[in-house]
């Protein structure tokens, strides 16, 4: 059959290849597409939980803005590394146990790690930051101090971009390797070599350990967890504000843009979607097929 | 624009020395396949592409086919037939694609095409930029365009809407398009948004002379199932990597042949060594189009795995060997088959372990059909000549259709393709008329020489010239078209 052939009698149009049927071969049934199937598993947003979540984004830029703060003031001589390590000291250690606590509430059948295992992973970083900090500190000398600060920005910013907002617990080597990248930059700038050690130990605490201290308050607290958030933005704005106003703005804008702007958009534009599927689409895998080979 | 060109007028140097039915049967078509996909590349495409060629010819139409050079594999070259195909000296960028850059073809395929007297275009798969490119050129010049779509494609990333997109503005003005089964019919309205009154069904089609059943191959002993695919992800090969270990540890008769190659064998080497299953799981690398047969014979059931598949001519071969065929339910495949030929089962190892079980049941009890049962149903389904009948049709009424002129083209690919693609198009578009007046004030059609029509089962090339104006015609074409060799 042609197509524009004259229609046979009134059979009906089945959809197979294997039959001659009386119908032209551009005819269209009435069935044509009726196994299109539009947006299905869709998600449905609704506001407030999407901004509970978008929290998580603008704490994390708060906590960038805290460690520049912290950096201004320790340049500026404002602040003694001394006091800033016996401040990391206690505020690791109030973290380490609140996440014992947090981790105890949970059965997990895998072997915890010992406490002694932390013990020796903390010194054996800090002794080899202490050991490299005049190092550390000489690192960068003879690179100008513009190339520095623009590399920092651009690091701090590749942290932000690549950080894994969706499941920060086994970290993202990408975004913590920009976020140490750009402390060693900027530490290496600092007048002395314990400054750039009490630097590098706050970015380890700022950047390494507090996500996943706030992963497990997200898991385990939910209540606490929008709380944490807000505070950690009220005193990365109030902390940034001290040193440079027009910069506390900024952040204040940007923080309400990401938390509050972006979720209604995302909620707003969710109506225009449009997703189609049929029987061409491509079958997924779903099952775990490397149970067969390993 | 005034070039439109009919064949029938043109046919100067056409021979009707035997009596080819080109001027006697009426209006004959001068066909032009163009896909970047062609011999010695293998697969789905390239054989339809051939095959529709050789059958048409048969018919009495001219038809040539250009693609781009493969290797040393440069000029022209004829086929059984005097099938004429010109591999361009194109650059390919990836996966056998050439590069696009909606121009620089268009001076060699317009002298294809004015050389040839083309009177229709036929481009083949979607993948194909040369197609495309063709496809456009070929509406700037005003012929005739048909396009054959082989593959079905997803809409949810930004690759495919990309692609989708760019398909939108291909087949926006293109006559008539084929699909190869219903499913990619749907699948190609939606992602070119198009009239589903020009979109034509026509299926692949396999040669049952190839494909003849020979139960004497088997070993009754045993039970052995065969899978012949690329060894790729869609191909399902690690659905397959599941269903060894499973149906192996519990039937110990059964037997798997695997034939071709491709970047998934590590999945079913793997497997092999993890169950030492060395004696059971035989791997034969890749397999060239005339060894397939002997290895499918040897099967009782024939397993397709596919994740995606447009029509899945592997299936058909399989049954036609006189095969049970087992297959998941995914694309066109449900319509290839009549249900009491194919045990469809869903894309999951549990549900293709249950249906070859069923089959495995069957086939100890006896009660499957006989393999030349089988292949008697088969072997009238699909063949080339009812494919070529059927495309015939198509470009009867496309010949009765009108090419769009320039201004007319200019509005329907903004009104069709969006404003922002739509008005880039109808540039290029614009652009592209305006190249063609260049290269026609350069060298006008007129002076172009009229290439030798070697087609069909007596034409020139199975004779030696003898007029004055056949000997300057073929020294003509073979001063300028590069090399020329017969194979």
């Amino acid at each position: 059959m042609g197509p524009d052939s004259v229609p046979g009698p009134a059979v009906s149009w089945r959809k197979v290849l294997w039959e001659r049927q009386p119908f032209p071969d551009n005819y269209v049934d009435q069935r044509f597409l009726e196994e299109l199937r539009r947006n299905e598993g869709i998600r449905q947003y609704r506001y407030w939980a999407v901004v509970k979540e978008a929290g998580f984004v603008g704490q994390q830029l708060s906590c960038v803005a805290i460690f520049i703060t912290l950096w201004l003031y320790m340049e500026q001589g404002l602040l003694s590394p001394e006091m800033l390590l016996w401040t990391s000291l206690i505020s690791g250690l109030l973290g380490y146990g609140l996440h014992q606590v947090l981790i105890s509430q949970e059965e997990s059948s895998c072997e915890p790690r010992t406490r002694l295992a932390d013990l020796q992973s903390a010194t054996i970083f800090l002794s080899f930051t202490f050991g490299f900090s005049p190092v550390l500190k000489t690192l960068t000398e003879s690179v100008s101090t513009d190339t520095v600060y623009a590399m920092s920005a651009v690091m701090l910013l590749a942290h932000l971009v690549s950080f894994p907002y969706a499941q920060p617990s086994p970290r993202g080597s990408l975004s913590i390797n920009a976020a140490l990248f750009a402390s060693v930059c900027l530490a290496s700038r600092l007048p002395g070599a314990l400054h750039t050690f009490a630097m590098l130990s706050c970015a380890l605490l700022v950047f390494a350990l507090w996500p996943c201290l706030l992963q497990k308050i997200r898991e385990k607290a939910p209540s606490h967890f929008t709380g944490v958030c807000v505070g950690v933005c009220i005193i990365g704005v109030g902390g940034l504000g001290s040193q440079s106003p027009g910069g506390a703005i900024l952040l204040a804008l940007a923080l309400g843009s990401v938390t509050l702007l972006c979720p209604l958009l995302l909620v707003r534009l969710q109506r225009h979607k449009d997703n189609i599927h049929g029987p061409w689409d491509e079958a997924e895998i779903h099952e775990d097929l490397s149970r067969f080979i390993h | 624009m005034g070039q439109r060109r009919r064949g029938a007028a043109l046919n100067a140097s056409s021979q009707t020395k035997c009596g080819t039915p080109a001027e006697v049967s009426g209006r004959k078509h001068n066909i032009c396949m163009v896909s970047d996909f062609f011999y010695p590349n293998m697969g789905g495409v390239e054989s339809h592409i051939y095959q529709l060629s050789q059958c048409l010819i048969e018919k009495g139409h001219k038809v040539i086919i250009i693609t781009h050079a493969y290797g040393r594999r440069k000029g022209i070259r004829y086929l059984t037939n005097g099938l004429k195909v010109y591999y361009l000296p194109l650059q390919v960028m990836y996966n056998q694609s050439t590069a696009t850059t909606c121009f620089h073809s268009l001076p060699l395929l317009r002298c294809v095409f004015i050389r040839e007297r083309i009177t229709v275009v036929h481009a083949h798969s979607s993948f194909s930029a040369m197609a495309h490119d063709a496809l456009f050129h070929a509406k700037t010049m005003g012929l005739n365009t048909v396009f054959t779509d082989h593959s079905l494609f997803g809409f949810a990333d930004v690759s495919s809407v990309l692609t989708n997109k760019l398909l939108t503005v291909s087949l926006c003005d293109t006559n008539h398009i084929v699909c190869v089964s219903y499913t990619s019919k749907e699948n190609t309205v939606l992602r070119a948004t198009l009239n589903p009154e020009i979109v034509s069904v026509i299926p692949n089609a396999v040669d049952p002379t190839d494909f003849t059943p020979d139960p004497s191959q088997r070993q009754d002993d045993r039970i052995t199932i065969v899978v012949i695919s690329r060894l790729v992800y869609r191909k399902g090969i690690d659905l397959l990597g599941g269903i060894i270990p499973e149906l192996c540890l519990k039937h110990p008769d059964l037997h798997f042949l695997i034939g071709g190659e491709g970047p998934k064998r590590i999945v079913l080497e793997e497997v092999r060594e993890k169950y030492q299953l060395h004696d059971r799981v035989r791997l034969l690398g890749a397999l060239e189009h005339k060894d397939v047969r002997g290895v499918l014979v040897q099967g009782h059931i024939f397993l397709n795995t596919s994740l995606t598949e447009a029509f899945c001519m592997a299936i058909v071969e399989g049954a036609s060997c006189g095969l049970q065929v087992v297959s998941t339910r995914v694309g066109g495949i449900p319509e290839v088959l009549p249900e009491d030929l194919i045990t469809l089962c869903e894309p999951t190892v549990r549900s293709l372990c249950a249906g070859l079980e069923a089959v495995i049941v069957r086939q100890r009890s006896g009660s499957v059909p006989s393999p030349a049962s089988i292949h008697a149903r088969v072997r009238n389904l699909y063949t080339w000549r009812n494919v070529a009948e059927r495309t015939e049709k198509v470009y009867e009424r496309v010949a009765g259709e009108e090419v769009l002129p320039l201004d007319r083209r200019l509005r329907r690919l903004r009104a069709h393709c969006g404003p922002v693609a739509g008005s880039i198009f109808a540039f290029v578009a614009v652009l592209d008329f305006l190249f063609l007046l260049l290269l026609q004030w350069l060298v006008p059609d007129q002076v172009m020489d009229v290439a030798v029509d070697a087609t069909g089962p007596c034409g020139l090339w199975t004779q030696t010239p003898n007029s004055k104006e056949e000997i300057h015609a073929a020294s003509a074409m073979r001063g300028s078209s590069g090399t020329q060799s017969s194979l």
